[in-house]
């Protein structure tokens, strides 16, 4: 192994190494100290992701630092950095105390930096769902809260079946081309019977993954139980993640002909039950979970495209939905005292008595509804372009109708924020490192919004 | 003279630049106030500046008829650039709204006592969305510009208005939107078409325009386009969110919607619409023609139902705006002038009367007009202004709406008799309920004991300035209808 290979898989050296001394050392130090070293970590191999060469020549047997990897693995490492700046504050204000939090995020973050590298069907099988794992323990770990119990055993349950199906779908997939290879799940190598049934098996496991409708019935339980800032890495990071398992399963290239019509019934059912279902949603974390439904249906339809436009698309809004939900999701967890403010009416008058907060979590909620210029915009605009030149007419206008739909119940929150007379107790004051993480969220989200230009240009590297 | 620095730019982001430093003031409210007045008065003296020392000649490099025109690549993946260009008619609509700006701020000096510096950010945010509508000349970034005026707009009705000012709000917001959002499949679509024809993927108008659009799918996109403008414009039946919206809207916000978020629909039907597509909204004129001539009528017997005086106000630009579309539909070019040209008189006179109504409502706090009568021995001066602003509203000779309103009848009567004739009748009907209205608020029996004090300095000065703009509108609108002819010439020349 020579020291560029090392070099290539350092993010991954970095993370792992991270959440074993956080584990080891977390003992004898303090929470504070714990969290540093978590978040030092995750912006260590963020930024040495983002600065060190791609190349597909294999690192390591199974990993390869490739330009997707060089794309997803700074997002992810922003995710999880901004995650453990929210939770610190918010686990001192709900009592979850222990090393064994920014460990897992680690963990989980490890094997996030590992799925964009894997170069054999193994590896991004045994990433995702190390991925998965950690989250199993993530969702569970407020011990003070039968919600957030219920939650992991919801989510394990659920995600124990998802990964059956996926792992029996990858084995038909290997069993019909012999190879594992990623290219083993193009219709060109073997027996395409085989291939296309394993496919059908593959999409089921994502759609759990990424709560497609009918795959979604999980999400608002799990969202409403887990810890704010979990919930927000959970509905970012997991989800790039997903989606990039399918891009990387498809190795770029179009999806075969019979997977259309499964995608187009997952796409249509996600945005107009997502989007409908949210409407009626009086809790903010459920709302934020059919908003999630409904936005990876659009992720969905930029997929099923099959062109080079709708996976620049799904990558592009991969990154501002990351953007998007972590400041809204930070919003609220910084918001919550120890009781964790669960409804929407909650939030009534704290527009004016936490500016700050209050602020970016309407941002977040304008950028969601994806009205300019927020990043938000950038980004649905890429996707129903992708779909429209993808001759996915009708589709689009069905998402851009049940889109317009969206835009009441973000408005809600915004309005609750806002325009009630607060009835809502005061919030804590707002701690540096949330500080730091919101104008860090909530900055792309504006910035990516007025100048997407430099993000584009990642994104088309990656598909080049 | 030229301009040797980007003074379009200037126009458009100056209000925001203001904005941004309101909202540094968190405590001093007095300065806030000078503060935005200042902001609005260096808008307006920058307008005028451009429309006095402007080059009216045809700029190299830019479509024809716009003298002034800035452009800079902006996201080179879809090829949308940052262009910006003025032509007559961008010039009359971004002179109205830097003055119609600083009347906002000045009827909302004493009205708005909470959270003042956020207020006055919002309304010189407002102004740069529409400044950016008026001047925009790149689909994407008009598009941009046509959503962001709806955030402040909905924060200022929902959080300064009256009634159920929540509810406006939202509909406000929700009925634009949806119309929006369909305009953004239009304008996609139309993006891929052209560059599918071409091979140049580009959202300039200047090129889109000569896209060859197939005559069916030309019809469903202009629909989109329509339905976008109709909503803001607003058109008989898509009117529904307006009395709401003007109603519970603070005083400043019913000026600013009423005088200018009204006109982008009409500007962009205009500017966008037609010339995008000629032949469908050929096809589509007999549409435009029955609603603007339904609408007339409505609004105006609507509004001689109406008990509140701010929803009569409201119903009237239903009305009025009515012949705005009614002068586009003709396209001819006395329509059309007599069109942009009322688009400015309605600006001017209603934003007015909500500004009169606003003062009496901070007087007593009722707009009812059952509750006042016989003020006009009370309150002379506001009393005759408002007479004033009444008669200029129903179309009195001299005064500025008659002027708009006659080259629209004039220029349609010629395409179309039948369109014109039902149009005045609407003109009756418009007598009729302002008549209703001077008699019982003015001249009526007094219903209960009022205290009423007379037009303060700042009051009297901002409604001399208005009826000064509306005085000179109509008795030489000249200089104006100089301004519009060119870019008229040129619109109505191929279509």
């Amino acid at each position: 192994m020579t020291l560029s290979n090392l070099y290539a898989v350092m993010p991954i050296v970095i993370t792992g190494c991270g959440a074993l001394l956080v584990l080891l050392c977390g003992p004898l130090l303090r929470a504070r100290a714990n969290s540093t070293i978590a978040v030092a970590a995750s912006a260590a191999a963020g930024l040495w992701a983002a600065f060190c060469a791609p190349s597909s020549a294999p690192a390591l047997p199974g990993l390869a630092f490739t330009p997707l990897a060089q794309l997803l693995i700074p997002i992810f490492c922003l995710a999880a950095a901004l995650t453990l700046l929210f939770s610190h504050g918010y686990n001192a204000r709900r009592a979850i105390s222990g090393e064994e939090y920014p460990a897992t995020i680690l963990f989980a973050l490890f094997a996030m930096c590992v799925l964009p590298c894997a170069t054999n069907l193994l590896i991004l099988f045994l990433a995702l769902e190390s991925i998965a794992f950690a989250f199993y323990i993530l969702v569970a770990i407020d011990l003070g809260r039968a919600e957030s119990a219920e939650a992991g055993l919801k989510y394990l349950l659920m995600g124990a079946v998802a990964a059956a199906i996926t792992a029996f779908g990858i084995s038909l997939i290997f069993a019909g081309s012999g190879t594992l290879a990623l290219s083993a799940a193009t219709a060109a190598s073997g027996n395409r019977a085989i291939i296309s049934a394993g496919w059908g098996l593959v999409i089921l496991g994502i759609a759990f993954k990424l709560s497609l409708v009918p795959a979604h019935l999980w999400t608002p339980d799990v969202y409403q139980g887990a810890p704010a800032p979990v919930a927000a890495f959970l509905s970012t990071s997991s989800k790039v993640a997903a989606a990039a398992f399918l891009l990387m399963l498809l190795s770029f290239a179009p999806p075969m002909p019979e997977m259309h019509v499964p995608l187009y019934v997952l796409s249509l059912l996600s945005m107009v039950i997502g989007n409908l279902a949210a409407l009626l949603q009086k809790n903010i974390k459920r709302m934020l979970a059919y908003s999630s439904i409904a936005h990876m249906g659009y992720l969905a339809l930029a997929l099923l495209t099959g062109t080079k436009e709708g996976y620049a698309a799904v990558l592009l809004y991969g990154a501002i939905y990351t953007a998007m939900n972590l400041a809204a999701f930070g919003a609220i967890a910084s918001l919550s005292s120890d009781e964790e403010r669960s409804e929407i009416a909650d939030y009534s008058g704290l527009g004016f008595s936490a500016p700050f907060r209050g602020a970016v979590l309407a941002l977040s909620m304008l950028a969601l509804a994806g009205i300019p210029p927020t990043a938000g915009f950038i980004g649905k605009f890429f996707i129903f372009y992708a779909a429209i030149r993808g001759g996915e007419l009708t589709l689009a206008i069905i998402g851009i109708v049940s889109a317009a739909a969206s835009a009441y119940f973000y408005l809600k929150v915004v309005v609750h924020l806002y325009m009630h007379r607060p009835q809502a107790a005061s919030a804590k004051p707002v701690t540096a490192a949330e500080s730091i993480a919101l104008c860090c969220a909530s900055l792309s989200i504006v910035v990516i919004g007025i100048f997407p230009a430099p993000l584009m240009r990642m994104v088309d590297l990656v598909l080049r | 003279m030229t301009f040797d620095f980007p003074i379009l730019t200037l126009l458009i982001f100056l209000p925001l630049a203001g904005s941004l430093l309101l909202l540094a003031f968190r405590r001093s409210d007095a300065a806030a106030r000078r503060t935005a007045l200042c902001v609005s008065l260096a808008e307006l003296i920058l307008g005028s500046w451009v429309c006095l020392a402007a080059p009216f000649g045809s700029l190299p490099g830019a479509p024809a008829g716009f003298f002034l025109f800035e452009d800079a690549a902006w996201i080179g993946r879809f090829g949308i650039r940052y262009t910006v260009g003025m032509d007559g008619i961008s010039l009359v609509l971004t002179l109205l709204t830097a003055f119609i700006t600083v009347i906002a701020v000045l009827v909302s000096w004493s009205g708005i006592k909470e959270r003042v510096p956020l207020y006055f950010a919002l309304i010189l945010a407002m102004e740069t969305g529409i400044q950016g509508v008026f001047l925009g000349l790149d689909l994407f970034l008009f598009y941009l510009f046509w959503e962001v005026m709806l955030i402040p707009m909905f924060f200022l009705i929902g959080i300064w208005g009256h009634g159920r000012r929540i509810y406006s709000a939202v509909k406000f917001f929700l009925y634009t939107f949806i119309g929006s959002l369909l305009m953004l499949v239009a304008i996609i679509s139309l993006y891929l078409m052209h560059g599918a024809q071409t091979g140049s993927y580009t959202f300039s108008l200047a090129e889109l325009i000569h896209t060859t659009v197939p005559f069916g799918a030309g019809l469903w996109l202009y629909a989109a386009f329509l339905f976008a403008f109709a909503i803001k414009f607003p058109l008989f039946p898509l009117h529904t969110w307006l009395p709401d919206a003007h109603t519970d809207a603070p005083t400043a916000g019913s000026v600013i919607l009423a005088s200018l978020l009204l006109k982008t629909g009409a500007y962009a039907l205009i500017r966008f619409g037609y010339p995008l597509f000629p032949e469908a909204a050929h096809a589509f004129t007999p549409v435009l023609y029955v609603t603007a001539v339904f609408g007339i009528s409505y609004g105006a017997w609507i509004a001689f139902a109406q008990e509140d005086m701010k929803r009569l106000v409201a119903y009237s630009s239903v009305s009025h705006m009515g012949f705005v579309a009614l002068g586009i539909a003709a396209w001819s070019p006395v329509a059309l002038s007599g069109a942009l040209i009322q688009m400015v008189n309605h600006g001017v006179t209603t934003g007015a009367l909500f500004a009169i109504v606003g003062m009496l409502d901070e007087r007593t706090h009722s707009r009812e007009i059952a509750s006042y009568g016989g003020i006009w021995g009370k309150v002379p001066v506001l009393s005759f202004f408002f007479l004033f602003f009444c008669m200029a509203s129903a179309g009195l000779p001299g005064l500025n709406n008659f002027v708009g309103e006659f080259l629209v009848l004039a220029g349609t009567f010629r395409v179309s008799p039948m369109a014109a004739g039902g149009a005045f009748l609407g003109i009756v009907l418009t007598l009729v309920y302002t008549v209703r209205l001077v008699q019982e608020i003015l001249f009526g029996k007094e219903s209960g004991p009022l205290v009423l004090s007379d037009l303060s300095l700042r009051e009297g000065g901002v409604l001399a300035l208005l009826a000064l703009a509306a005085l000179y509108l109509g008795v030489h609108p000249g200089p104006v209808l100089e301004l519009l002819k060119a870019p008229i010439a040129l619109l109505t020349r191929t279509g």
